[in-house]
């Protein structure tokens, strides 16, 4: 095993190509629940839960059911349903283990259902024919870089309240621009590696 | 093509045994009435937009 490899793979996909400020995937969430940290925070490891999940099931099904079978055809179909269901069992696990983190994510939950990043992530671990260590160093960056940037994007939200800004500037078009600033500030780590 | 048609309702079958789990586990105390406040895109057609709750 090449843990080098693996290594420039975590570094590339949490910071470089990072899945929000990079490829503009699971813009809905960054914008919608970044309001307040710990729901950044609490979505974030919701999101990281769910990929992370999502990933293992679906590759195990692709290899050991789709393709015996010659069902490769299916594995869009395959992939939708599985996030679904995982996504139904997570709010079940936090209905029952953390209220206050439900009381927080409740509404925004089944946001991750649709969220692209997580059929983005299941699809390209299959697209890319990545083996199962790559697959999980994939499948674990993609979600912290989303997770971090969230993080960092809502702790910059929560202190923009509390400043004075134009009131056409308010809300929306400041969080935007902040976005972008961040965009900014993540590509100047293209050379990294 | 019965493969596919018998993997399809499994796959189906499973979801819905979740979401019927999911459905039936008690929400817990304070968020019986949970109100989205999304504005993050203003999508009418999205669930989580406050428009749905007035």
């Amino acid at each position: 095993m090449d843990w080098s490899h693996l290594f420039v793979m975590f570094v590339t996909f949490v910071l470089i190509n990072n899945v929000i400020l990079n490829q503009f995937l699971g813009m809905c969430p960054f914008m919608g629940v970044s309001k307040k940290s710990s729901s950044a925070l609490g979505m974030g490891l919701a999101v990281t839960f769910v990929i992370v999940a999502a990933s293992l099931v679906t590759y195990g099904l692709y290899y050991v059911v789709l393709v015996p079978l010659k069902l490769e055809y299916m594995d869009l179909i395959t992939f939708i349903l599985v996030i679904a269901a995982l996504v139904q069992l997570v709010e079940m696990i936090i209905k029952k283990s953390s209220p206050s983190l439900y009381k927080a994510l409740g509404v925004y939950l089944p946001l991750i259902t649709t969220n692209c990043v997580v059929l983005n992530v299941t699809l390209n671990n299959i697209i890319n024919e990545f083996t199962f260590s790559e697959m999980l160093v994939y499948s674990t960056a993609i979600p912290l870089g989303f997770t971090l940037v969230i993080y960092i994007f809502s702790t910059i939200r929560e202190r923009l309240e509390a400043c004075e800004t134009l009131p056409s500037w308010k809300g929306n078009p400041i969080a935007l621009i902040v976005a972008g600033i961040m965009a900014l500030a993540f590509s100047g780590l293209l050379g990294l590696v | 093509m019965v493969m596919a048609v018998i993997y399809l309702a499994l796959l189906g079958g499973i979801y819905a045994f979740v979401f019927y789990l999911n459905h039936k586990t008690p929400l817990p105390k304070g968020c019986e009435n949970l109100k989205s406040q999304c504005e993050g895109c203003h999508d009418l057609s999205c669930c989580n937009n406050p428009s749905h709750d007035r």
